[in-house]
């Protein structure tokens, strides 16, 4: 393997390339218009247009991807997350292009990626699922043998669709009343967002913890399941903090966990990257929830415990290498790590999108802190994709120095020109339940509504100070520059005005 | 030099003067409370501020451009400000913003998927009214306060650009 195509961009565009760049493996990138200076462009060895900003006019097009990879004589394509990560016809097309396809075969996306195969994988493999219905509901079934089916799982229930993800296509139904029309709004939001009606039934457990195994598949028969993620905090279904170790989890737990995952890995025929989703109830018992066929935006939380570089081995399986990883090394946790992800979002005015141009961009550094960014000052984030523009990891020897660092490298880091979810993860990292572990899939939501829009970061009176303070010696300065004396310093070639800047440096 | 500067609502009389003790020293008294600070313009529109005479306490402060010419965007590592010097009373707005009709606008461009009232509609405080995707996320649109729907002035499926007026309530 000498050369890969990234069909990405942002952030896990360039997590690819470095990975690359370790293995002494050339890049290409792909862009739509706007991202002709976008970060991941710049740091490839080699760039490609894809074309308008839509995504199903640039990095949903599978017949120019193939295309750029062939002219740019890549031997290798690897998706990321989203965009084409787990689209079957995409892993069949470089197949068919004779490029390697870095993620499972085509066959695991589509057998995983439906959730009554996965859920029927699962049995087969002897993990427990969440109970529910084993196949989607027939389509045209009468009323009367929805609602019997529907008394068989219990409720609460969920309607699911089998196509589902990201909270699409899927109903809470708490009282046999609603049943029939979240069945019939359930189909109608899957049919549009997935192109395919079908959905099933599950038991709603209440108030879990989502829990998740990571493993890594060869083509010669093994598999190494890591230790657990908890990916519990979300906002509306998606994850927004993820950390490893989970608190939830003891040693033995982790065991048997991450054995229920491997063995529906086997069950699967699993090759390369790919993450078990579990509930985990209050009373400790853990359900099959669904497989993710790629690897995860929260990997670097479990790269961080490991200390293994999971998209190295992603290329190195998909060149046919064996993983040689000691499997205890993989599920004993060193330390502690947490994964804040930073959107454009504003947090303080409803976490609406806030897309437009980073004026300036201080990163945060030192001890324990990793950046994964696909921005930088000056590019002006898109408004056509997703809206997380890097992710802060902070390891720490424990969870509370995890804390500790986390909200220290918060601090440090500073966004001008866009709002950025950093004031919440600020104000996140200080909650009790937060630092005692205290949570479910359920509490953030909760916790939200209860503030009914109050702002993550009151100023304290200390901060308004420093801003009036600030804002008057910035306004002073401004006005002596362009006053009398300013104007002659502000002549072409004045050496007086550089000293002046030294000094002002020094 | 004087000015008048208002963060959160609340003005404050600010007067800036030099004083020799050093060369970034200056003596910036806030509504008749004076302090001392050694004040450095370091990079990217930001001003290092020290101040000797309250145990050397040390604070970047980082501005970018507000909306309008008077108004500053102010960073500290606690949060975002919004600064304004010399502009008019921000309570004005705050007046403005509290009464009369209500412009519903789109804060960016995006797609209508929803329209969630129709004209003469009731409608409560932060009652969504239409729903716009971008960047992957559907965004409901609320009305600011409660009051009823004058106008309803997109309909789904529609491409709106940022700033468009999409419902009036009044």
């Amino acid at each position: 393997m000498r050369k890969i195509l990234i069909a990405n961009r942002g952030e896990i565009a360039i997590r690819v390339m470095r990975a690359c760049r370790d293995l002494g493996i050339a890049t290409v990138a792909v862009y739509a218009d706007c991202d002709r200076a976008a970060p991941h462009v710049r740091y490839a060895d080699e760039a490609y247009h894809l074309g308008p900003n839509p995504p199903v006019e640039s990095y949903l097009r599978i017949d120019k991807l193939i295309d750029i990879a062939r002219r740019a004589g890549a031997d290798a394509v690897h998706p990321g997350y989203g965009f084409l990560a787990e689209n079957r016809t995409f892993a069949v097309a470089c197949r068919d292009a004779g490029l390697t396809f870095i993620g499972p075969t085509a066959e695991s996306i589509a057998l995983m990626g439906s959730k009554t195969a996965a859920r029927q994988t699962a049995i087969r493999a002897g993990a427990p699922v969440v109970p529910g219905t084993e196949s989607p509901l027939p389509d045209g079934l009468a009323d009367a043998d929805v609602r019997a089916t529907a008394e068989q799982v219990g409720f609460p229930l969920l309607v699911k669709a089998v196509a589902g993800g990201g909270g699409k296509g899927m109903r809470t139904v708490v009282e046999p009343g609603e049943l029939i029309g979240a069945v019939r709004s359930a189909r109608s939001e899957a049919g549009s967002a997935f192109g395919e009606s079908a959905v099933y039934f599950e038991r709603q457990i209440l108030r879990p913890r989502h829990v998740e195994i990571q493993l890594l598949g060869d083509h010669h028969g093994t598999v190494v399941p890591f230790v657990e993620r908890e990916c519990s905090i979300q906002r509306r279904h998606q994850k927004v903090v993820e950390e490893a170790p989970s608190v939830a989890v003891t040693p033995a737990l982790r065991r048997q966990m991450a054995a229920a995952a491997a063995a529906i890995a086997r069950a699967a025929g699993y090759t390369n990257a790919g993450t078990i989703e579990f509930l985990l109830d209050q009373s400790g018992q853990f359900y099959f929830l669904e497989m993710n066929t790629r690897l995860q935006v929260e990997h670097p939380v479990t790269e961080m415990v490991t200390g293994l570089d999971l998209v190295e081995w992603q290329i190195r399986v998909a060149r046919g290498e064996r993983i040689s990883i000691d499997p205890e090394r993989a599920i004993t946790p060193h330390g502690h790590a947490i994964e804040c992800r930073i959107y454009a979002e504003d947090p303080d005015g409803r976490f609406m999108p806030s897309p437009g141009r980073i004026l300036s961009l201080k990163a945060p550094a030192g001890p324990g802190i990793r950046r994964d960014s696909g921005v930088e000052a000056g590019f002006e984030v898109p408004i056509y994709y997703d809206s997380l523009i890097s992710k802060l990891i902070a390891w720490g020897e424990d969870r509370a120095q995890a804390i500790a660092r986390m909200r220290r490298a918060l601090s440090e880091y500073e966004v001008r020109g866009i709002k950025t979810t950093i004031p919440f993860f600020q104000w996140l990292m200080t909650t009790r339940d937060f630092s005692e572990g205290h949570f479910d899939t359920t509490s953030l939501d909760r916790e939200l509504a209860a503030r009914a829009g109050r702002p993550f970061v009151g100023a304290p009176e200390e901060a308004e100070e420093l801003a009036v303070i600030g804002a008057a010696v910035r306004s002073y300065l401004k006005a002596s520059a362009s006053g009398p004396s300013g104007r002659q310093a502000s002549r072409p070639n004045s050496r007086w005005r550089n000293a002046g800047r030294g000094e002002g440096l020094r | 030099m004087n000015f008048e500067i208002d963060v959160n609502g609340r003005m404050r009389l600010v007067t800036v003067e030099r004083v020799p003790t050093g060369p970034h020293r200056f003596r910036v008294t806030v509504d008749g409370t004076p302090h001392a600070v050694d004040a450095v313009a370091v990079e990217a529109d930001t001003i290092s501020l020290v101040f000797p005479e309250a145990g050397g306490a040390s604070h970047d402060v980082g501005f970018t451009n507000g909306l309008s010419a008077s108004e500053l965007v102010v960073y500290l590592p606690s949060g975002t400000l919004t600064a304004t010097v010399n502009g008019r009373r921000s309570r004005r707005t705050a007046e403005t913003a509290a009464a009369g009709e209500q412009r519903i606008v789109a804060p960016m461009p995006g797609k209508v998927v929803r329209v969630l009232a129709s004209p003469g509609d009731d409608v409560a405080a932060r009652q969504p009214l239409v729903v716009v995707e971008a960047m992957k996320m559907e965004n409901e649109l609320a009305s600011p306060r409660a009051g009823r729907v004058r106008e309803v002035v997109v309909s789904a499926g529609e491409s709106v650009e940022a700033g468009r007026l999409l419902a009036v309530v009044e």
